[in-house]
């Protein structure tokens, strides 16, 4: 009965199945350079599902995804480098090229690792309340919100290249050795920081769906439909936007913090406007309304811009372009919606052959309007 | 702090305000009218500054010609452009924002393919690189010529919409797209007119802009997002963005006078957000505010 | 006995115009009120006032004792005041019973929510409200795939699962057959014993079905209120009604 695309139970199932082979992945790679660039995908792969959950599923488009996440990073970068410091030497080699003879005020708390990381998540999604909290109460929404984010993201991404002393400027954190918890070094390229990745990456989606499938994900697919009507049942359409939004601005910030974990660096680029949309675009491509179908656009995007762009260099700006262009225009709920539909029809299939004739198998529409 | 040079501050300030508005007529004819977000129309201003640069290269026209021509030549650009993909997503307007900016992809990587990455420049006549003095401040003539292009466009716009009967139909359509049609305005072809003229008057800014830094695949990026404050915080109106131009340009160059161009950025920037949460209609709301 | 909805005084202005022009009006708990009048006399306007869609230029409105002029729509719905719209107002892009389960709004806080997946007492209000708007077999359907009776009806069976004390119901009955037109005056009659309905009807046959009070609104103004009866003989409701037709 039923398109088995909508059966809870069956996702379940394909999620557990998705993350069992994610699980089997550095078992069977022993490869270290190509097991850290995988890690790399399960951070994009949690900025899409962030970005799927905010706009998928919350309606809000939100174009600065790259502050959560570049605040993460900075911040995660930030306790990387202090754990390099010691007391002989308690001042960062670029803050000394600045000519800055002390330790910014803004810098004491990274000291700790423990504070470090704290505050690596909980800054930006302060940011997100207090910033979502004030537009949504303002009834932002729709293109004008996701200008907005553009918009604080610039401002974010100037802020960060003019204060050179405080942030490296334009060149940004390199954190010169791993990251150190609890007395292990986690190195990049080793099994663990896969693992590190792979957990927050389930753990994030698990929270995702859970929060997909409560009243307050059904509240906040009704608004994403008609925030209007929402209201006059009672539900303070602000409330649940600012929730979402910081909930998805959260999942960003770790998966700052994870990408500089994998990569030791970090520089103004990943709060750049373009960056941000590469999010919007895999979750586009995959499915926005599919949590598991963004993770996927984020993983065969970025698959394929690392294999294919060796081949095709030049043109793969072309060819996503272009294939976006394609996917916005012919299918907008992305890839997802191909097997929702495809799975539709066979179920349709099954009702007509079983049953007499009982309306269209219109029960799923393509979403064609 | 010297009284001439916070004079000569604020006379940077206009010269500011006439880029940034600019940048932004175009968009705003684009969105006042369809409201359509195009994110492509920084790409279109650098086919607009690569269009002149090809026009002036290969051809040798003179530089004053390059400017109508890349009108032409974007407005092209922005035809097609409506036809083949805008129009398919009016009543999309989240989708209209996505699929520029695929477009822009296209444009820029395009651009890049037959160029190179390698910057361009375009030659300006020898009489623009001078500089006018005014006792107390001095700014280069160029600036002055943008500024004046500016006023004349401005100027042209206003004639267009507010004097002609194209001007008429076009705010027809705006108020309500039905009821225009009811009177026989057919709102597909005045939205793909707006969207043409739009797109021609992203080139004329490029082929300014050419002159003004140098020409590359990439120059569209830094110019989309402000160009959009703009036209956000002016509400869509003509009126709404000259205005808003000003006082950013203004306000830009005051604040980059006290401590820095980035900084002075950066502020703006925040202060449009504030400014914004408490008028989201912009600084000259229109009937039927779009949300 | 004091009314549920006082509304004292009201006026709203859009610009130089008076849409509603000190309007006052009182209903009883347990009453059904209909709102009448020509088209343009500010029927759904009150209607938008009431609910806090739009906020008042001067005036006050009481529900159950506590003014809510000026509140945010959502505090005011959750005060119980429930509304259906004159174009029927569903969430197109969820299906029937999606619909029906998000108007069960007893909670409404967004944390609380987060952690609740299964609502109590929601299975059988569900079944009763959509066996009673006769969506039972089209739980699983889109909304946005209705015809405009189940539209109607589903947005009445949303404003039902809200369980709100005042019912306002704009043209409910727009696009039903006689049959439906008939179990909705059922349906009303059967609402008061437990709520308040305002209804804006244009249907006089139904409203004389249905009203016990009927209030004539005419320009923003209250022109007559009373009876049907009383509202029928009034010269000068025949003369607004009268007047109108001869202008259609």
């Amino acid at each position: 009965m039923g398109n088995i695309y909508h059966n809870k139970t069956a996702q379940w199932i394909v999620y557990a199945v998705f993350f069992a082979i994610l699980a089997v992945i550095p078992i069977k790679i022993d490869d270290s350079f190509l097991l850290n660039q995988l890690a790399t995908y399960g951070v994009y792969g949690m900025l899409a599902l962030s970005i799927s959950l905010c706009w998928g599923f919350g309606g809000i488009l939100n174009l600065g995804q790259g502050i959560a996440f570049g605040l993460g990073a900075y911040g995660m970068a930030m306790t990387m480098q202090m754990q390099s410091q010691d007391a002989s030497n308690p001042i960062p080699p670029f803050m000394l090229n600045n000519s800055l003879d002390h330790l910014p005020l803004l810098w004491q708390p990274f000291q700790n690792t423990t504070a470090g990381l704290i505050l690596s998540v909980a800054v930006p999604t302060l940011f997100c309340a207090v910033f979502g909290g004030i537009m949504f109460r303002a009834r932002v929404s729709g293109p004008f919100f996701a200008i907005m984010t553009l918009a604080m993201l610039s401002a974010f991404y100037t802020i960060i290249i003019d204060r050179q002393p405080y942030t490296g400027g334009v060149n940004g954190l390199t954190p010169p050795s791993a990251f150190q918890f609890a007395g292990v070094e986690v190195d990049p390229y080793s099994p663990t920081a896969y693992w590190v990745v792979f957990c927050f990456l389930m753990g994030a989606t698990v929270v995702a769906k859970l929060i997909t499938q409560s009243s307050f994900g059904l509240v906040t697919q009704a608004i994403r439909d008609d925030a209007e009507r929402v209201r006059f049942l009672g539900y303070s359409v602000a409330g649940y936007e600012t929730v979402i939004y910081t909930v998805a601005g959260l999942i960003a910030a770790i998966a700052g913090c994870c990408w500089v974990m994998l990569v030791q660096y970090v520089s103004p680029a990943q709060l750049d406007v373009s960056f941000s949309l590469s999010m919007v675009i895999w979750a586009a491509i995959g499915g926005r309304h599919s949590l598991l179908g963004s993770i996927f656009g984020a993983f065969i995007i970025q698959g394929a811009q690392s294999y294919l762009g060796d081949t095709f260099l030049a043109t793969w700006l072309l060819i996503l372009g272009g294939f976006f262009i394609i996917v916005v225009r012919f299918l907008p709920n992305g890839l997802a919606s191909l097997l929702e539909s495809g799975l539709g029809l066979l179920a349709a299939k099954r009702r007509s052959s079983s049953a007499a004739v009982e309306r269209n198998g219109d029960a799923n529409p393509m979403p064609a309007e | 702090m010297d009284l001439g040079s916070l004079l000569n501050a604020l006379i940077l300030g206009v010269s500011i305000a006439s880029i940034w508005l600019i940048a932004a007529l175009g968009l705003t004819i684009i969105y006042g009218t369809a409201g359509v977000i195009n994110m492509a129309h920084g790409e279109l201003i650098m086919l607009g500054a690569y269009s002149s640069y090809m026009l002036q290269f290969y051809l040798g026209l003179p530089y004053l010609l390059c400017i109508p021509a890349s009108f032409f030549i974007v407005a092209f650009v922005g035809l097609v452009l409506e036809r083949g993909l805008i129009r398919y997503l009016y009543n999309r307007p989240l989708d209209t924002l996505l699929a520029t900016y695929g477009v822009s992809l296209v444009l820029m990587q395009g651009v890049r393919l037959i160029f190179g990455s390698d910057p361009k420049y375009i030659a300006a006549p020898a009489a623009f690189s001078s500089n006018i003095s005014l006792g107390f401040a001095s700014i280069s003539t160029f600036r002055v010529v943008i500024l004046g292009v500016t006023a004349l466009l401005v100027f042209g716009l206003w004639l267009l919409f507010y004097k002609t009967r194209f001007g008429v139909q076009v705010r027809a359509v705006m108020q309500n797209k039905e009821m225009a049609a009811s009177f026989g305005i057919n709102s597909g072809r005045i939205y793909m007119l707006t969207f043409a003229l739009g797109a021609g008057l992203a080139g004329v800014a490029g082929s300014l802009f050419g002159v003004l830094a140098i020409v590359l695949p990439t120059m569209g990026a830094s110019y989309v997002v402000q160009a959009f404050l703009m036209v956000v915080v002016g509400g869509g109106s003509l009126a709404g963005s000259v205005a808003a131009s000003g006082a950013t340009g203004e306000l830009q160059s005051v604040l980059a006078f006290f401590t820095n161009d980035t900084f002075a950025r950066f502020i703006i920037f925040v202060l449009i957000v504030v400014f914004l949460r408490f008028r989201p209609q912009g600084l000259f709301a229109q009937a039927g505010a779009r949300r | 006995m004091a009314g549920l909805l006082e509304i004292h005084n009201l006026s709203k202005s859009f610009d130089a115009t008076k849409v509603i022009n000190d309007f006052s009006l009182e209903v009883v708990e347990g009453t059904l009120c209909c709102l009448v009048g020509p088209n343009g006399a500010g029927k759904t306007t009150t209607l938008d006032l009431i609910t806090g869609r739009i906020k008042p230029t001067s005036g006050k409105i009481i529900f159950a004792g506590e003014d809510i002029t000026a509140k945010h729509e959502h505090v005011i719905a959750r005060a119980g005041i429930g509304r259906k719209f004159q174009v029927p107002a569903v969430l197109r892009d969820l299906t029937v019973r999606q619909n029906l389960e998000v108007s069960y709004s007893r909670q409404t806080n967004p944390f609380w929510n987060l952690f609740k997946f299964r609502n109590a007492g929601l299975k059988e209000k569900l079944d009763e409200i959509a066996t009673l708007a006769g969506l039972k077999d089209r739980l699983g359907e889109r909304a946005g795939i209705l015809s405009h009776g189940e539209t109607q009806w589903l947005e009445i069976g949303m404003v039902l699962m809200q369980e709100p004390r005042l019912l306002l119901m704009d043209e409910p009955i727009a696009g039903m057959t006689e049959g439906e037109i008939e179990k909705t005056a059922r349906i009303f009659k059967d609402l008061r014993k437990t709520a308040t309905l305002i209804v804006v009807e244009h249907d006089m046959g139904f409203v004389r079905e249905i009203a016990d009070v009927v209030t004539v609104m005419h320009m923003g103004s209250l022109l007559a209120q009373g009876t049907i009866k009383q509202v029928e003989s009034d010269p000068r409701v025949r003369d607004v009604y009268l007047g109108e037709q001869e202008a259609a």
